[in-house]
């Protein structure tokens, strides 16, 4: 049939003039409603009531509920006694980050809240008598507290702050610009092996002699 | 202050010149009727029928103008449903019956539009290159015949004129293009030049052969030459000339798949770029009433204009001849004045009788429907019914409106026919296009016209021989 000239164009007539008797597509909306299968669960929205609080209960019906699971939540539950979270183990690294883990809900770590750790500050105390409170002589005060502690700890930093009425930002400020002061203790290194190791081998070397039944010390 | 300037200084400029021209409309104008009447009135009717060509000239034209707006907005009504039809959807149905209106309110809310012109444009051509493109589709409405001898003027060169006319067109769409001061308005303005130009030559080409064997140019006569029944048509002498004026004349109008001047969904309008509000609208409008034009001119020149496919008379006679049946043929005396007195009654009385009439089964039927009702349902069914009868009628009592019925029924089956295409078939190229016309239609036409003229004088050498 392709041979005749213009035999497309009189299919094509055809077919539009078959489409302009066929039943029309169209839904008068508003007047009528698009039939919806009753698997379909339109689109997932978390809604606030007037007060603007989240309605969400922490239920987990949604996220039992899903056909693909989905879901992945979390939050407190309506007592507010402590965390719940619903979700798959986590599989991913991405689901570990930071922002994953406040999306699901979930506690972000956050060292700016972590209390620090406690310090003897007697000797901080007697380098600070030495400089007389002075926070002119800042450096010299923190290059003396690193020589005692190591390291400068947070503690530290902020009794320094207290006593001497420099701001904590001005301290901290003047012991990150140098290179030499540090705030966490330098790198544990192992340490050679000592006599007491010796004498735990020793001991455990007689020990795994005498189950073998080998003579005392002999080889 | 007096009370009158006081209240006529609250309203606005528009309204100041306003109500004294309504004072002088109230008060002048019918004195100034009555005047006429009394005094000029004999002395106007002399000059008037003395001048019959030139009024009978005026009317037609006002009529023409005023009927190519109606036909523009039931052509866009009908592409905007024919075509969401063929793309199974509803299409308009919102404002009117079945969204009728929506074309009407679409020309309202395009007289409502600011009429922006732009700056440097030539605002003169600007403003009167829409009015000669929808003059030009107005003006061949002139010499088409609606139905026997109802014609705005019968031409004897009705179709030179016709071509002559639409031959302006092109210059409307050339200005338009120019005067938009703009370089893309002015490549579509000679784009659209271009289409136009070349698809007027297979047209007119393709019409030739017709003249030939019609011996007139008068699109009155060459309608006539085509009464009795279907075989007269001419597109069964002129097969290919029906085939290549239908491919041309939808080029003319613009229309898909030849509507690279527009291109609505491709380039920004063309020509009409810059156009907005009414302005646009004409050009808008123009092509519209160029569908319908085409349309007419098609059924005009070879489907047999207002001819219905078979004359029953004629159809009766031809059997009474060939078979010896004595069929009588149908005639309609319609003859009013003949009844005298009794045609007052029959007014008076018939309205009334069939109404009820047609409301008792209502009321007998359906113990709900109270009197009024069914008096209003009987009435409504009077009129559907008086109104069918009166138009059978007329249909069978005169040609004309026979005529004017057969007319508007085939041409807006060809309307129909180039929306269905609009809702078919692609876009061609602009090198297809000009490649079609002038390699294909251009000697296909000069093919028409040589076989034409050979069988003429073939058969003239025969009926002598």
């Amino acid at each position: 049939m392709s041979f005749i000239p213009g035999i497309g164009l009189v299919r094509g007539m055809g077919l539009t003039l078959r489409r302009f008797f066929q039943p029309k597509a169209t839904i008068m909306w508003p007047e009528q409603h698009a039939d919806v299968a009753p698997k379909f669960r339109g689109r997932l929205q978390l809604l606030y009531d007037e007060y603007g609080t989240l309605k969400c209960e922490t239920c987990f019906q949604c996220a039992q509920a899903c056909p693909i699971e989905c879901i992945d939540m979390g939050g407190v539950d309506t007592k507010g006694r402590f965390h719940v979270h619903w979700g798959a183990p986590e599989t991913y690294g991405e689901r570990r980050e930071e922002s994953a883990l406040r999306r699901s809900g979930r506690p972000v770590a956050d060292k700016a809240y972590a209390p620090f750790e406690g310090i003897d500050i007697e000797p901080l105390d007697g380098i600070l008598e030495a400089h007389d409170y002075d926070p002119r002589e800042m450096l010299a005060i923190l290059e003396e507290t690193q020589a005692e502690y190591g390291y400068l700890p947070v503690a530290a930093l902020k009794h320094i702050s207290r006593v001497t009425g420099a701001w904590y930002a001005q301290i901290y400020g003047t012991a990150s610009y140098y290179r030499h002061l540090r705030f966490e203790p330098p790198a544990v290194e192992a340490p050679a092996a000592g006599t007491a190791q010796i004498a735990a081998e020793a001991s455990f070397r007689s020990a795994l002699d005498a189950s073998l039944g080998y003579g005392g010390g002999a080889n | 202050m007096s009370s009158i300037s006081r209240s006529l200084s609250h309203v606005t400029l528009a309204g100041r010149i306003l109500i004294p021209l309504l004072f002088l409309l109230i008060v002048v104008a019918p004195i100034l009727t009555v005047a006429l009447a009394v005094v000029v009135g004999p002395w106007l009717v002399s000059v008037l029928s003395s001048n019959l060509g030139i009024i009978r000239f005026v009317v037609a034209i006002t009529g023409v103008l005023l009927f190519s707006i109606p036909a523009a907005f039931i052509i866009i009504y009908m592409e905007l449903k024919v075509i969401a039809y063929m793309n199974l959807r509803v299409g308009p149905n919102r404002v009117g019956p079945g969204g009728a209106a929506h074309s009407l309110v679409a020309g309202l809310k395009v007289l409502s539009k600011e009429d922006f012109s732009p700056a440097n444009a030539d605002r003169l051509v600007f403003t009167w290159a829409p009015v000669l493109v929808f003059l030009t589709a107005v003006m061949t409405f002139l010499v088409i015949p609606f139905g026997p001898g109802l014609v705005g003027q019968d031409l004897n060169i009705g179709l030179l004129y016709l071509f002559a006319v639409g031959g302006m067109a092109v210059v409307g769409l050339l200005l338009a293009g120019w005067s938009s001061f703009n370089k893309y308005s002015l490549l579509g303005g000679l784009r659209a030049a271009a289409q136009m130009v070349s698809y007027e030559i297979p047209l007119t080409l393709s019409v030739v052969g017709l003249i030939l064997l019609a011996g007139t140019m008068s699109l009155h006569g060459i309608a006539e030459q085509q009464g009795g029944w279907f075989g007269n048509w001419f597109v069964f002498r002129q097969p290919l000339g029906a085939l290549i004026f239908f491919i041309a004349a939808t080029a003319e109008a613009n229309r898909t798949p030849f509507d690279l001047t527009e291109a609505d969904s491709e380039i920004v309008a063309g020509f009409a770029t810059e156009y907005s509000g009414m302005r646009f609208g004409f050009l808008f409008f123009a092509e519209y009433v160029n569908v319908f034009i085409v349309s007419a001119l098609m059924v005009t020149l070879f489907f047999g204009a207002w001819n219905s496919p078979l004359d029953i008379n004629m159809a009766m006679l031809f059997l009474n001849d060939e078979l010896g049946w004595n069929l009588q043929p149908i005639v309609v005396n319609l003859d009013p004045g003949g009844l005298g007195i009794g045609l007052l009654l029959l007014i008076l009385i018939v309205p009334v009788a069939l109404t009820v009439v047609f409301a008792l089964p209502f009321y007998l039927t359906r113990s709900k429907l109270k009197a009024w009702q069914a008096l209003l349902l009987g009435f409504a069914l009077f009129n559907v019914v008086a109104v069918g009868a009166a138009f059978t009628l007329a249909f069978i009592g005169w040609d004309w409106v026979a005529g004017i019925i057969w007319f508007f029924i085939k041409s807006f089956a060809f309307v129909f026919v180039f929306v269905w295409m609009r809702g078919t078939f692609p876009r061609v190229r602009i090198d297809h296009l000009m490649g079609f016309a002038w390699k294909w239609l251009l000697p296909a036409a000069l093919l028409n016209l040589f076989l034409t003229a050979t069988a003429i004088v073939v058969v003239d050498a025969l009926k002598a021989g």
